[in-house]
């Protein structure tokens, strides 16, 4: 009696100071806007309409996109799964999508969200064919309730449910695991956004699935008491859900309107009493609130087996002529639904989603219903205020219903000094955006909030980032260095290992030091029998070659003996170096560039062995085999040409120096020949330099 | 006088004991100096100071003998927070600082890689992934954006790529621009 005499009493003062309302309730601050709900409430709900298509983001919630099922041009029933999570559900806050009616699936492409962003994510798009083949009880339950947590969780993760007042986290992460941990159930049923009547007349018409969807979440969650506030501007389902609790444990509140009343926070305070902590969840401290919304979804989802595919939603908005509520499929284009309200005039401007103090600007109309879309707001825009500076009047302290300064955040997140704003517990702001409503400058403070808040996490996560690649690079240089000292002692062990290998074979060779080296020139046999050839021939040319000699050696005279004694032995190494190249042509890859190398080394001998010679009459010692000492001198001339040309044979054969017998001839002979010779010398070496260049385009 | 002297060279001895016991009592490991300004750098690894990594960058400065307007990628923020640590005289960047400066990731045209591992062998976080005439690739969220793995590329298949807005990662716009643009157009129509 004595609180409805000072209600009464306050809200008489409130007649000339309209904040005196503030007294009325628990929480700090808090604003009394126009609300035009019953603009919306003047209509029954619509039926249910299906559009040309549906939208159906992968990711409908906070967390990650769901994984897809279906392809492009495969038939979906109602209620059939199409995407779904093969990750760690818990983990990643992974939500299924289910198909809201049956259809062929048209697309699976990316659609703008319905996000502030207006990014475009991978949606999947079915045209309905509008036969509604349902698929009944999806979910396989069996009409037994949950008794434990684990199992509701189950279910509410199956049903693809989330938080259906705005905030769209997932329900199933949002329980605890443990039975007995929540003593308190609350249910939202204060809608404090202007315009917004969805829940107001989801009360009115299913108070009583809310009602058992709640009372399911307490027993399977072992909570004793179970709180449900509701609005005082909505007396049609206060009455509602008064009749339908009467026979349960749920206890209907009558709270004061005023925004933000539906914030959990607030409505927490102004129900039980307790403030909910800056770091805590309310979860922490034994209380769980949900949406009526979301209610609702849970018991048809337990009860009947239907996943979330459709929801209250409410189109309304200063544009309409006849603004309604609809069970709008999840997926249908804001635009579908905004024109079928009559629009005023043609919407060419942005849709809002969600209510005027909250919601945001979509930018493109045709993005369709999520799950967390509760209302559809087609307001003409209307003139910017002009912002004007901050007067420091302190209104935005007096309406923040959080108790934070919205002033000196203002000043902070203007000047970019997000530290400081940090350090005023921007965290715990709710973007309620009552300070910007009350603000006599027209700032938008919560923009700004919203911006210094995007940016907070994002210097968190470069602080994250940076501590990660910190760790990272240090223990890669630690891995190098590891790496390094590893290969350093492989490298030692197998030195070693070598080292002691030499020594036992010189320990075990000690009587036969011989069989210790001769396996080193096993090792290439190869070369072996080239040299044991090589020596082979060698043998046989010198044996041609002085069987050759002998006879011409009778005749010769006395006096060119020595230098015949001194030539042979220059001759013969050029020879061997000519036949072990001849030989080694055949082996050889590029045999001739090996034949002209040794031609010209037997080349360049000879010419000094020539040169020496000059002096003393030539002799003749025929190294070919198949020639004759018997040749005459001009026969020899004539042959020395061709002789000097064709290079491949050992050159320049001095053949010509036989003729015996006439001293004259023989230094005529020797004139022309010396001539010859360097002319053939040069032809030879420009043939190599030429032969040596070619190998490698030829090759 | 002989009381004085007593008195004082015992309380001289006395503090040398206690200071001697602190300095080994409470040494403080590494250098405090270097870790507080490695703390303020980036950690980019992106070597573009001439030291090979932040933290050498940062002894460096420690020790007085780098200047303190190396780091690139840290930009004049950095450079005035270096300056600050270290009581130095700010000084301009060298690099113009882009205010633009939006944060790449390197990524590999896997069809074009030959597996050469080069790239692997120049990341300074180990964030390529890839073995000898395999395909590499580059682990996104570990990429630091240092540029490092552009130059040795012999194929040039690498590229640097900002980073793909999401809803996750994506910002609210700053109002104050906002604010600006809206002024804006006014003060052109009165000129």
């Amino acid at each position: 009696m004595n609180t409805s005499l000072a209600q009464r009493f306050i809200q008489k003062i409130a007649l000339v100071y309209p904040t005196a309302k503030r007294w009325l309730y628990r929480f700090h601050g808090g604003v009394f806007p126009p609300y035009h709900k019953s603009l919306s409430l003047r209509q029954p709900i619509r039926p249910q309409l299906i559009p040309d298509r549906l939208i159906l983001p992968l990711q409908q919630q906070v967390g990650q996109p769901a994984e897809l099922l279906v392809e492009v041009g495969s038939y979906v029933k109602k209620n059939q799964l199409l995407a779904q999570s093969h990750k760690d559900a818990n983990k990643d806050l992974v939500v299924p999508v289910h198909a809201p009616t049956s259809g062929f699936v048209e697309a699976i492409e990316a659609y703008s969200l319905p996000h502030a962003s207006g990014l475009k994510a991978m949606s999947i798009v079915i045209k309905p064919d509008h036969k509604e083949n349902a698929i009944d009880n999806v979910l396989n339950v069996n009409g037994a309730l949950p008794e434990t947590p684990q199992a509701i969780k189950e279910i509410l993760f199956h049903a693809g449910i989330v938080g259906m007042g705005g905030a769209g986290f997932p329900s199933y992460a949002k329980l605890p695991k443990e039975k007995g941990k929540i003593h308190t159930l609350l249910i939202n049923g204060a809608e404090c956004e202007p315009f917004i009547t969805c829940d107001d007349l989801l009360m009115q018409t299913k108070a009583h699935e809310i009602i058992q969807g709640a009372v399911i979440v307490a027993d399977a969650l072992g909570a004793d008491k179970l709180l449900c506030g509701i609005e005082s501007n909505k007396p049609e389902a206060i009455q509602a859900m008064q009749t339908a609790a009467a026979k349960t444990r749920v206890e209907i509140h009558i709270v004061q309107t005023v925004y933000p009343m539906g914030g959990q926070k607030q409505l927490i305070q102004e129900l039980t009493g307790i403030e909910v902590p800056h770091n805590l969840h309310s979860v922490d401290l034994g209380l769980l609130m949900m949406n009526v919304a979301t209610y609702a979804a849970i018991y048809r989802a337990v009860t009947f087996g239907e996943p979330l595919t459709s929801r209250l939603v409410t189109v309304s908005g200063l544009g309409l002529e006849s603004p309604f509520n609809i069970q709008a499929l999840i997926g249908t284009p804001f635009a579908v639904l905004a024109n079928a309200a009559q629009p005023k005039v043609e919407i060419d401007y942005p849709l809002v989603m969600g209510g005027p103090m909250m919601g945001f600007q979509v930018q493109d109309n045709q993005v369709p219903v999520i799950k967390t879309t509760n209302c559809i707001l087609a307001n003409p825009p209307e003139p910017i205020e002009m912002q004007m500076p901050c007067i420091r009047c302190g209104e935005c302290m007096d309406a923040c219903p959080v108790n934070l300064l919205p002033q000196q955040l203002y000043w902070y997140s203007q000047s970019h000094e997000f530290d400081k704003v940090e350090k005023l517990n921007i965290a715990d702001c709710i973007e309620c955006g009552c300070c910007s409503y009350v603000c006599p400058s027209h700032i938008p403070l919560v923009q700004y909030y919203r911006h210094a808040k995007s940016e907070i996490k994002v210097i968190h996560a470069e602080v994250k980032a940076a501590e990660i690649a910190k760790q990272r690079h240090e223990f890669r240089l630690a891995r190098i260095e590891r790496e390094k000292l590893e290969r350093e002692t492989r490298l030692q062990a197998k030195k070693d290992a070598v080292k002691k290998q030499v020594a036992d074979k010189l320990a075990q060779a000690g009587d036969s030091p011989e069989s210790a080296v001769a396996p080193t020139q096993k090792s290439s046999p190869a070369v072996l029998a080239a040299r044991a050839a090589a020596a082979r021939r060698a043998a046989k040319s010198k044996a041609t070659s002085t069987k050759d000699h002998n006879e011409p050696e009778s005749d010769q005279l006395s006096p060119k003996t020595p230098v015949q004694e001194k030539m042979p032995t220059a001759r013969r190494k050029a020879i061997e170096a000519a036949q072990k190249a001849s030989e080694a042509a055949g082996t050889e890859k590029n045999p001739k560039t090996a034949a002209k190398n040794a031609a010209m080394a037997a080349a360049k001998k000879r010419a000094l062995a020539k040169k020496q010679e000059v002096d003393a009459p030539p002799f003749e010692s025929n190294d070919r085999p198949n020639e004759t000492s018997t040749a005459t001198s001009t026969e020899q001339r004539a042959a020395n040409i061709p002789d000097v040309t064709d290079a491949s044979q050992s050159t320049q054969t001095p053949d010509l120096t036989l003729d015996s017998t006439s001293e004259k001839l023989t230094k005529e002979v020797d004139d022309v020949t010396q001539n010859k010779r360097q002319k053939a010398i040069e032809a030879a070496r420009k043939r190599a330099r030429e032969r040596q260049a070619k190998p490698p385009e030829t090759n | 006088m002989i009381e004085a002297l007593i008195i004082f060279i015992g309380l001289a001895l006395l503090f040398g004991l206690l200071l001697g016991y602190a300095a080994i009592r409470f040494k403080i490991e590494g250098n405090p100096l270097s870790n507080q300004i490695d703390n303020v750098l980036p950690q980019t690894q992106c070597g573009q100071c001439g030291y090979p990594g932040c933290k050498p960058y940062a002894d460096a400065l420690s020790k007085g003998e780098a200047e303190v307007n190396l780091c690139v990628p840290g930009g004049t923020e950095v450079m005035i927070l270096i300056s600050e640590i270290t009581g130095r005289e700010p000084k301009e960047m060298n690099a113009p600082d882009e205010d633009t400066q939006i944060k790449t990731t390197a990524f590999i045209d896997e069809d074009i890689c030959i597996g050469c591992v080069l790239c692997i062998k120049a990341c300074p976080v180990d964030a390529i992934l890839g073995a000898t005439k395999l395909m590499h690739t580059v682990i996104q969220s570990e990429c630091t954006g240092c540029d490092l793995c552009v130059p040795v590329c012999p194929v040039d298949c690498i590229e640097m790529r900002p980073a793909e807005t999401t809803t996750v990662n994506w910002q609210w716009p700053d109002p104050a621009d906002a604010a600006i643009a809206a002024i804006t157009p006014d003060q052109g129509s009165e000129k």
